[in-house]
């Protein structure tokens, strides 16, 4: 550092050691070096992008809104003609809607609110959805909050594995997950078992609205903790400080600083929560059967009875109840997001050392006991109970047998029977292609929405969409389109089934490639890769050499996450394999769960160790990068 | 108010042949604001042309329309007399440093500056492998090349950013604030050796900078840059000595400005009347401007009429006590021990007046200047 720039002495005396740009005459053209080949190269380095831009986008439109499209134009044309009927009688039918379906039907909306408001009022299918959804919802934000208010203020042994933890309900299969509370509600179930031990029960859950929603609260707590746990860790230490020593009492400080900051956050788990509960599917179907259906379960219903003009209007219109609730959402989260990252984070609290025994100290460890023995019943009992099935005999006794069978089943299962080894390839295989599809596609979105231009929230919100779609309407899509046969200009273009899945599974997918990178790529330093395009990169080396290096760990839980999701899709599946041997791990369960408990959680054990090792990829590389 | 001093960046006389770099009419505009206001520059072959102003000023962004960062909304940018206007920053053959040096963390220090030779061979005919040798020996860094550029220090950092950002012979070099991270010594010591390489090289070199002693210290011109657009292109000297607006006067480097009527005009002839000297040749004159009852004199040969309303500085070194013809009478509000002098602020009628002395001052002071030593800013009729 001290010695001056050397002179003429390195490298000869009549030479300088270093040229600038010999060669080229101050006037003569930019570009760079020579060679034809190198000029070939780099033009189409150049376009590449460009390229993978149009392909993604061609890709989005075959497999995802066209088959959405397929959706909307079958619930409109009715033998060839367009009309609104389908839906009109959909919106009238109190079947669906209940009291609602008076008002569409034009009645005096005084006495539709009088008998909506009595005891024996009718929701409809619809209200039936949204009023489990908003119980689920309650039941999240209820387990989840003081989730996030542990792992956000206590310190203790273990903590950041439970806080990765939290992206489980990502990886694990819902049809499994429902598999795992069939075992633990059922008749012979462990709730059963150890309440029939202390001499209570039996209770019947099955098939109840409880069961349902202690589900969807084992799915969607986790995801409402983690964001607002994300927003917690958020809150600068040195806001809380200024308030206190502006004379804020702590609960004031609280209320004025911390609260403003976390809500936002829980507001946002929630609606997700709605949303993703408003759609479901395998878990009401397991666990509600038909009795407590929910439109998607009806949808699916009306698929197989091949009624797909009300299937696909039904669809329609649970689709834009989601999207209307998610823009709202959205709308919402644009004008109060709070968007501080706390320089300096509140210090943890040790959870097992008391400072003093006081009742500022006691009480929320208290709480938070209670709050670990629920907590642990829903989520440790599915699991536990599923692994404990599929190892106890039908007289409760210690066996291999559901194993064996799923081994038997796969020597001598006729043609028409689920064949286990077919399903876990079938798997394998799905997951591997979507995979191959999802991840670029992925890395092409996360580029084009973390780049700044004109349009970009458009782009985001096309490229996320499906995120709000249901895997019913893409499968229905599909099948009704591509996988019946299209006719365009002449040619007859028909794919596989087992090729739709994949693309149902891509689909499903690669949002969360979006969202594991797409956080990364924004948080790089633009003059980094601006120091590259002045070296003479193109913008793909770049993507290439300098941005996806840096990323590396996001692109590898994006791909884990895809694999996962593959693994675990079970909507657009089920739809799309129905009377084809193209089905999967989760749809061989569903097939066997009704007759055959104990080797649907034999398979439900395989598909949470084959989910179990994508989740552990996705916490080693990377987990914390992910940006939901 | 006009300016004065002429503005030689603006217009080069095509006897010169093309700038290195030009910018012809340039505007950058986002929304509604203009960052880069119509800009009109030239630097010539092998310049170190620095520009200079408060933060906002569209200095950075004038550097990343010469990168190709950003495209105008207006005008054009030539390089060589060449428009590059809608060529991308790889085809470009600029070199970029940066103020956080922007070293690509996944690569070691030779990877950094080999990265660049991998799009275009090595200038000089040798292999990568020499030039990223004679690069870092350039720079001072012989042994680096295996390092991991997150264990070098800032000034290191910068260093190989700078042989990064040379390595693949660029026509212009672009430095972006590169020695804002770093502290003062450092900082002195780096921008003699920045300096030396881009007079070895002979490299043409755009430097951006928001710290105007650095500007002065490093540059063959500086353009001091205020609210999107150059208000002066000219020698650090000139710069210093005759700034060509109040804005000037008062960024670069502490000053006294001045402003009042002119009430009379001394000279040959000393009739009042308007001077104009004979051409090319404009005879010097003094001025005498009335500041709050003060008469202040000035010497120019700037044409100016009595009742014109005139701006004049004085450096704080110009100021003598109970010296000088032009004097004024204050209170010491401040004196602040800086090592070798003492920085004295007067309060002269609501006006702040800086001086330097050996030592503090307290009370009534009075100081002048000499006609010579003051500088007309501006004159407005």
């Amino acid at each position: 550092m001290s010695a001056p720039p050397p002179s003429t002495e390195v490298g000869g005396s009549d030479e300088p050691p270093v040229s600038v740009d010999e060669g080229t005459s101050p006037a003569s053209g930019r570009s760079r070096g020579g060679g034809a080949a190198r000029r070939v190269r780099a033009g189409a380095e150049r376009r590449a992008l460009a390229v993978l831009a149009v392909a993604t986008t061609a890709l989005l439109l075959v497999v995802f809104y066209y088959p959405v499209g397929t959706v909307f134009v079958e619930s409109v044309v009715v033998e060839g003609a367009v009309t609104l009927a389908v839906f009109a009688e959909i919106l009238r039918d109190p079947f669906y809607f209940g009291e609602f379906a008076r008002l569409f039907a034009g009645e005096n909306p005084v006495a539709v609110a009088h008998d909506f408001l009595g005891a024996d009022r009718r929701l409809g299918i619809v209200g039936f959805t949204a009023y489990q959804a908003a119980l689920s919802t309650v039941a999240s934000v209820a387990l989840g909050v003081p989730a996030a208010y542990l792992l956000a203020r206590y310190e203790f042994r273990g903590r950041r594995t439970l806080r990765s933890l939290t992206i489980l309900p990502f990886v694990l299969p819902s049809i499994m997950v429902a598999v795992g509370f069939v075992a633990t509600f059922g008749q012979q179930g462990t709730l059963n078992t150890a309440l029939g031990a202390v001499g209570l029960g039996p209770i019947e859950l099955m098939f109840t609205l409880e069961a349902i929603i202690i589900a969807h609260a084992f799915y969607n707590a986790p995801l409402v903790a983690r964001v607002t746990t994300a927003a917690w860790e958020s809150v600068d230490a040195s806001a809380i400080e200024t308030a206190r020593s502006l004379g804020a009492s702590p609960f004031r400080a609280f209320r004025d600083v911390v609260a403003p900051q976390i809500y936002p956050a829980v507001l946002m788990g929630g609606a997700l929560t709605f949303i993703f509960t408003f759609g479901t599917f395998p878990i009401v179907l397991a666990l509600g059967g038909f009795q407590l259906a929910t439109v998607e379960v009806f949808v699916y219903r009306l698929v197989q009875d091949l009624n797909y003009a009300e299937a696909a209007a039904l669809a329609i219109i649970e689709l834009v109840i989601s999207l209307g609730i998610l823009l709202g959402y959205l709308r919402y989260e644009a004008r109060h997001a709070v968007r501080s990252r706390g320089a300096r984070p509140l210090p943890r609290r040790p959870l097992f050392q008391l400072p003093s025994i006081s009742v500022r100290e006691v009480l929320p460890r208290v709480g938070l006991g209670v709050y670990g023995v629920i907590a642990a019943f829903v989520f440790l009992s599915p699991i536990i109970s599923m692994v404990l099935a599929s190892v106890t005999g039908g007289d409760g006794s210690l066996t291999l047998e559901h194993y064996r069978f799923l081994v038997d089943r796969q020597r001598t299962g006729a043609a028409f029977q689920v064949r286990p080894w077919t399903a876990i390839r079938n798997s394998l295989v799905f997951a591997a292609g979507a995979l191959l599809v999802a991840l670029p596609m992925g890395v092409v979105i996360a580029v084009l929405t973390t780049r700044r231009y004109r349009g970009r929230k458009l782009v985001d919100a096309i490229a996320m969409a499906p995120l709000a779609v249901s895997g019913i309407i893409v499968g229905l899509g599909l099948l009704r389109g591509l996988v019946f046969g299209v006719e365009i200009a002449g040619w007859r273009i028909v794919i596989a089934g087992s090729v739709a899945i994949v693309a149902a599974h891509a689909v499903s997918g690669y949002p969360f490639v979006v969202r594991t990178i797409a956080p990364g790529l924004e948080g790089l330093d633009r003059s980094l890769i601006e120091s590259a395009r002045a070296l003479g990169a193109s913008r793909a080396r770049v993507l290439l050499d300098i941005e996806l290096p840096l990323v590396w760990p996001g692109v590898v839980a994006g791909a884990a996450f895809a694999f996962a999701i593959s693994m675990g899709e079970f909507s657009s599946t089920i739809v799309l394999a129905t009377g084809t041997d193209a089905y999967t791990m989760p749809v061989a369960i569903e097939r066997f769960i009704g007759r055959r408990l104990g080797p649907a959680t034999a398979m439900g054990v395989v598909l949470l160790a084959v989910t179990s090792i994508s989740f552990v990829v996705i916490d080693r590389l990377g987990g914390e990068s992910f940006g939901i | 108010m006009r300016a004065l001093a002429s503005n030689p960046g603006a217009s080069p006389t095509p006897s010169e042949g093309d700038p290195a770099v030009e910018l012809r009419g340039v505007t950058k505009r986002y929304g509604d604001s203009a960052a880069v206001d119509d800009v009109d520059l030239a630097v010539r072959e092998g310049e170190f042309f620095t520009l200079v102003g408060p933060s906002g000023c569209g200095k950075t962004t004038t550097l990343r329309l010469i990168a190709g960062f950003e495209s105008p909304t207006a005008g054009t940018v030539r390089f060589s007399g060449e428009d590059v206007s809608g060529v991308p920053p790889e085809d470009r053959n600029v070199g970029v440093v940066f103020q956080n040096y922007a070293l690509f963390p996944h690569m070691t220090v030779g990877e950094n500056v080999a990265y660049g030779l991998q799009f275009q061979d090595p200038p000089g005919g040798g292999s990568t492998e020499e030039r990223v040798a004679d690069l870092l020996e350039l720079v001072d860094l012989p042994d680096a090349a295996d390092r991991d550029p997150k264990n070098l220090s800032g000034g290191q950092q910068q260093r190989v950013a700078m042989a990064r950002a040379l390595a693949p012979g660029p026509e212009v070099l672009l430095l972006d604030e590169p020695m804002s991270a770093l502290d003062a010594r450092l900082r002195e010591r780096l921008r003699v050796q920045v300096k030396a390489i881009q007079r070895e090289l002979g490299i043409t070199t755009i430097y951006v900078t928001h710290d105007q002693e650095e500007a002065l210290a490093i540059s063959d011109r500086v353009a001091v840059m205020r609210a999107g657009s150059p208000e002066q292109v000219a020698p650090p000297r000139e710069i210093y000595r005759r700034p060509a607006s109040r804005f000037v006067a008062s960024f670069v480097g502490d000053n006294n400005v001045f402003e009042g009527p002119v009430s009379a005009i001394e000279g040959s002839e000393g009739d009042g009347s308007r001077r104009e000297g004979p051409e090319g040749a404009a005879s010097a004159h003094v001025v005498v401007v009335d500041v709050d009852g003060a008469a202040l004199r000035v010497e120019t040969t700037e044409p100016v009429s009595v009742g014109d309303r005139a701006t004049i500085c004085v450096r704080p070194e110009a100021l003598r006590i109970d010296g000088g013809t032009s004097q004024v009478t204050g209170t010491v509000e401040s004196a602040e021990f800086l090592g070798e002098t003492t920085r004295i602020s007067l309060d002269w009628r609501g006006q702040g007046i800086v001086l330097r002395t050996p030592d503090p001052l307290s009370g009534e002071v009075t100081v002048g200047f000499e006609p010579a030593d003051a500088h007309l800013v501006a004159v407005e009729r």
